[in-house]
């Protein structure tokens, strides 16, 4: 590698490093707070040598790319493995710009072998990230996935020339590509024939006789474990009985083996289980007393693979079979057994050491606000998450602490020139005028922790803290809008929030910013909402901008603004109270994280 | 005595007109008329006629007043309906006036309740212009293709609204470039199609056939609309043509309208020399079939250019993809047809493969689990930069022009599909865009001047090697700073396009972009700007735009991609 790749590396590794400290507090306050305090600015160093090392000596290399020697194209290579070695994935978008780059000039230069290699890489490259946004049926991000789809389907598409081309990484790139559409498809019954038509291609004795060092057992065994996969959606009954044949079988070749093991390993049993309930081969009540016994056998500090899964991904998968079957959440013991099974998954959560916090967290945050099934008696959605949201994402917290006050000062500004603005706000129609102002400001307090909840599982934060977003990454960003708003709007404790999620980036004459779907007339919330849009520009644009950002917020009022409450900014006293706590000393509110982490 | 009639002319007492009857000698009455006339009556008994005469104004009265009733009670609502809504949102957006959405939203529905307001106080014109024989016809040359795209696009949201099964079926289309009024032509169908669509219960059945008959020297074109509707009465059908009448029953009541469109396009109809032929049962539809006789012009195809291209066909539709397979096939223009995107790919790298590239891709509009038309466009865009693709789709393009451009698919080709204007129109689009050279999508720029900043030296003269192809006449700078130097020595509109790197020492593309736009000079705004670099921050890109520059081309350069740049300054 190339001296600034590896000094790239290096500078990642401790942007990382320092991340850590804001989850980690120490026994003393004021130490830990220092540490923060000392962490921020190292990494705003670091991000800016980066960003220095970006524009001044990769881009000009990819500028270059023509007239790059091997070697040259070797460092490359070798940079982006580091990247992305798919253990401690460094910065997916920066593997990404270089493979595209490589493959544009492969394309131009008509090099088959290069091009089908570059396909799968950069088609890995975007599967990566293209999970910041998984779960999503939001037409963009349909769009995207559309694009990860496609790169392995023309890699794959070389399959014709197998024969005719004559070397094995080319071959086993074709191979793994073929394999890849079904990890890359939306539609599951194409991710099954995907799957159908590479098995045959892999136990094939022709094609393995033509490459026969290539790991044909190993695409063998990942393949019936992608047929495996759909065995959640098996009680559907739209599979033939050819296909219901060979996911039975899949699942026996991966899970059955785990069925005769000692000390069977959850992650590896349960799925085998899942089979079999699917299949109507065993019943809900002997499904959910397996659940049970599995959930039961593991300590809540298990956290290798198979007591992780038992802790965590069980019990959510438990509080799915009761939404699915309301009947069972009339007999106490299900939900009962539920709130305990969820109490032990947060524990283990909250207590999961810092190793474990980067990839497995994003995806137990997704799960959870995805799939988190808040009924009575168990804890609300909402407290699930901000315990949540305090824990991993410990900035964010900080920053909705600062947004409730400038809110909160706001609000406060706005009642006492008209007491009645709010009183659209639904949740305040429910309850008593003289306790209004009391609701109205414990909402913008909870709303300042929730609106951009859809950010958390994407990764978006560490991203920043490294570099700026590229085009890619930043049309992903737009999708936090979405996500937040439909896991919120689906559960009673923070429904509430929903609008404000999906429409805070959003223009008020609705002629720009995103996302489409938000209609501010439609929106009861929509005062609040255009409230939210001043008060996250201000917090996000004084830094840079300083007194200029109440210029730039008057120019755009009536278009990006509401230009009721951008004329509360006219007051020159107003606007001195918000910048006092824009630029007040953010200790306090490292206390209130501080205390609450340790709690 | 039987009674005789005679027009005098006053001025020399000629008789102008005479019935059989008249006997100049009985005459009994002479009556003077407003033209310079008099009216002479004779044999009559003045009384007797008198008690004609009035018996007869009363009843014609009578009637005239009761269309005229039924005219103002229908119009006083429909016109009321709309009005009620200009009044009640002029109101809101008066309230409303510092919320801009809400004014807004007002205003739209204004916009919307006036569009309707017009369209009827147009109907009454209408007929009141046909009535006082102002009715011109146009005689101008029209493609069917064009008639008939546009009048479903204006029918087929109300279709949809109404959740209408619509069949729509050609036959026997032998010319295409006929010569006539389409304004009228398309009042006439859309009128009729209307109708159905308000007539025909929800989810009906609608269908519409267009065929052609060649009698003589003309083109009759014959237009056939049947539905599944409430249908008229036989008593009814026998006034539809009347102004003002309307069928009239329990089920049809909240149905908009004058009365007014049968009557004008039965005028229409008889201003064109045409026929209207209705059968109608109640309760179980009607058929309506218009044949217009119509001049056609001849079209002379050449289809060799497009002999030597070939295309891909990407649509689900089995009928548009079989006709147009069917028309390509029929001119020996080489092609393939695949139903999903996978297939497409998997012809794309075949193409490559064995070197016989596509030189464009024929898209319909659909939409599947996987993806759609234009996130497949969106791919071949970024991998096959510069390849020209083409939507042909019923769609209305005004609608979706931005969302396909931004896919890169910059061309449409309407549907329905006939066969001469399809390659005509492929004709424009490719032999426009290919020269027969081997670079196919090189821009002509003979008459421009491009300057070239770019301070590396090897890329520097591989972009000006590339450039050269296009035949423009090309300079180069090392820097920013050289680039502006240059550019404010030379004459006002000297330079048309300016490619800027935006790394280079002394003074970055950026800062030059920016002292270009600020420098005063008349064509400080005009010149084309397009910044080359590998830099892809989202903040970047957004920049060059926000400080003028006129687009993006990524590094390192991408042939396709650069002349697909080039071709919009052509």
């Amino acid at each position: 590698m190339k001296a600034y790749q590896e000094r790239y590396i290096a500078n990642l590794k401790q942007i990382l490093e320092r991340r850590d400290i804001f989850h980690m507090p120490g026994e003393d306050f004021n130490n830990w707070y220092a540490e923060c305090r000392q962490a921020e600015e190292k990494i705003n160093v670091l991000k800016k040598e980066n960003m220095d090392i970006l524009t001044k000596d990769l881009f000009p290399v990819l500028d270059d790319l023509y007239n790059a020697s091997d070697e040259d194209l070797k460092d490359l290579e070798s940079f982006s493995d580091q990247l992305m070695d798919w253990k401690n994935n460094l910065d997916c978008g920066v593997y990404v710009i270089i493979h595209e780059a490589m493959l544009r000039m492969y394309r131009v230069a008509k090099n088959p072998s290069r091009i089908i290699k570059e396909l799968y890489k950069l088609g890995m490259g975007i599967y990566y990230q293209d999970l910041a946004y998984r779960g999503s049926d939001h037409p963009l991000a349909r769009q995207l996935h559309f694009e990860n789809e496609m790169l392995f389907t023309e890699a794959a598409s070389y399959f014709r020339y197998f024969s005719s081309i004559s070397d094995d990484e080319t071959r086993g790139y074709i191979i793994r590509s073929l394999a890849n559409i079904s990890i890359s498809a939306n539609d599951r019954k194409k991710r099954l024939s995907s799957s159908i038509k590479t098995l045959n291609i892999v136990t094939d004795p022709y094609y393995i006789s033509l490459s026969p060092n290539l790991p044909w057992k190993n695409f063998e065994r990942r393949t019936y474990q992608q047929i495996s996969s759909v065995r959640s959606t098996l009680s559907r009954g739209d599979f033939s009985n050819e296909e219901l044949a060979l996911i039975m079988e899949a699942c026996q070749v991966i899970f059955e083996p785990e069925k005769g093991s000692d000390k069977p390993n959850v992650r590896w049993l349960w799925p085998y289980y899942e089979m079999e309930y699917n299949l109507g081969l065993a019943d809900l009540k002997t499904t959910l007393a397996r659940m049970e016994d599995l959930i039961e056998a593991a300590s809540y500090d298990q956290y290798d693979e198979s007591g992780l899964y038992a802790n965590v991904q069980l019990p959510v998968y438990y509080g799915r079979l009761l939404r699915d079957n309301p009947q069972l959440l009339q007999k106490d013991r299900y939900t009962s057994f539920l709130k305990d099974a969820y109490d032990k998954m947060m524990k283990t959560i909250l207590s999961m050491p810092s190793e474990y916090m980067s990839e497995y967290f994003l995806y137990i945050f997704y799960l959870l606000a995805d799939s988190y099934f808040e009924t009575q008696g168990v804890e609300p959605y909402f407290e699930v998450m901000k315990k949540l949201i305090v824990r991993f994402s410990p900035k964010r917290y900080i920053r909705a602490l600062l947004l409730s006050d400038i809110l909160e000062l706001y609000c406060n500004a706005i009642l006492s020139n008209d007491e009645h603005f709010f009183d659209e706000l639904p949740f305040l129609k429910e309850i008593n005028a003289g306790n209004h102002k009391e609701a109205l400001l414990q909402y913008v307090k909870d709303c300042a922790l929730f609106f951009d909840f859809g950010l958390i599982p994407m990764n978006m934060d560490r991203i920043l803290d490294t570099r700026s977003l590229f085009e890619r990454e930043a049309e992903i960003f737009t999708l936090h809008t979405d996500i937040g708003y439909q896991n919120l709007r689906r559960r009673a404790s923070t429904e509430r929030f929903a609008d404000v999620a999906l429409g805070h980036h959003r223009c008020y004459d609705e002629n720009g910013g995103y996302p489409e779907e938000y209609v501010r007339l439609d929106s009861d919330y929509r005062k609040m909402t255009d409230l939210f849009c001043i008060v996250t520009y201000l917090e996000e644009h004084y830094e840079e901008e300083k007194d200029q950002v109440f210029e730039s917020i008057a120019s755009k009022s009536h278009t990006s603004f509401s230009p009721v409450l951008v004329s509360y900014l006219e007051d020159k006293d107003f606007r001195n109270k918000i910048k006092e706590l824009l630029v007040k000393d953010k200790g306090p509110y490292y206390k209130q994280l501080y205390d609450q982490l340790k709690n | 005595m039987a009674k005789g009639y005679a027009v005098k002319n006053n001025k020399n007492d000629e008789i102008l007109f005479r019935s059989a009857d008249f006997k100049e000698e009985k005459i009994t009455e002479q009556i003077a008329m407003s033209d310079e006339t008099t009216l002479l009556i004779s044999g009559t008994d003045p009384l007797q006629r008198q008690i004609d005469d009035l018996s007869r104004k009363l009843q014609e009265a009578e009637s005239a007043n009761l269309a005229k009733e039924a005219f103002l009670s229908n119009m006083s609502h429909d016109i009321r309906t709309p009005m009620n809504a200009i009044i009640g949102m002029t109101g809101l957006a008066k309230k409303n006036i510092d919320e801009k959405s809400r004014l807004l939203d007002s205003l739209n529905k204004i916009d919307s309740a006036s569009a309707h307001l017009l369209s009827l106080i147009n109907e009454v014109l209408d007929m009141s212009r046909i009535n006082s024989g102002k009715l011109l016809i146009n005689e101008e040359p029209f493609y069917l293709s064009d008639l008939l795209h546009d009048t479903l696009i204006i029918v087929r949201p109300q279709m949809e609204a109404k959740g209408h099964h619509f069949d729509v079926k050609y036959h026997n289309i032998v010319y295409e470039n006929l010569v006539g009024d389409i304004q009228r032509l398309r009042q006439i169908f859309v009128n009729i199609l209307n109708n159905s669509v308000k007539y025909t219960k929800d989810k009906g059945e609608i269908s519409l056939s267009i065929c052609e008959e060649v009698k003589d020297d003309k083109c009759e074109l014959i237009f056939n609309c049947t539905d599944n509707g409430m249908g008229m009465s036989q008593d009814f059908l026998k006034r539809i043509f009347d102004p003002f009448e309307r069928v009239n029953n329990s089920t049809n009541s909240g149905i908009e309208g004058t009365g007014l469109g049968m009557s004008i396009v039965k005028k229409l109809v008889d201003a064109m020399n045409g026929r209207i032929d209705i059968k109608s049962k109640e309760g179980e539809g009607t058929s309506i079939t218009i044949a217009i006789p119509l001049a056609y012009e001849t079209m002379d195809i050449d289809a060799s250019a497009l002999q030597k291209k070939r295309f891909l066909i990407v649509m689900e539709d089995d009928d548009t993809s079989k006709m147009l397979q069917g028309y390509l096939n029929e001119f020996s223009i080489p092609n393939v047809t695949v139903r999903d995107f996978t297939s497409a790919i998997t012809e794309f790298t075949d193409a490559d493969f064995e070197h016989h590239p596509f030189d464009g891709i024929l898209f319909g509009n659909f939409e599947n689990r996987t993806g759609n038309t234009f996130t497949m466009a969106s791919y071949f865009r970024k991998s096959y930069a510069g390849l020209p693709m083409v939507l042909i789709s019923e769609d209305d393009w005004d609608k979706i022009e931005y969302k396909a451009n931004r896919s890169g698919i910059e061309h449409f080709i309407p549907t329905p599909l006939f066969r001469k204007s399809l390659i005509s129109s492929l004709q424009e689009i490719f032999t426009k865009e290919h020269s027969a050279s081997a670079t196919l999508q090189t821009p002509d720029l003979s008459n421009k001047k491009i300057l070239l900043v770019e301070d590396n030296f090897i890329n520097r003269e591989i972009a000006l090697e590339l450039l050269r192809s296009t035949k423009a006449q090309l300079f180069s700078a090392e820097n920013g700073k050289a680039a502006l130097d240059m550019y404010l020595e030379s004459e006002e509109g000297w330079y048309d396009i300016i490619l800027m790197d935006i790394q280079m020492p002394v003074m970055d593309g950026y800062e030059a972009t920016t002292a270009i736009r600020n420098s005063g000079r008349k064509d400080a705004s005009t010149i084309r700007i397009y910044a080359m670099s590998a830099n892809v921050f989202a903040e970047d890109i957004a920049k060059a735009r926000s400080i003028g520059m006129d687009g993006h081309i990524g590094k390192p350069i991408d042939v396709a991609k650069l002349m697909q740049t080039l071709r919009g300054a052509e």
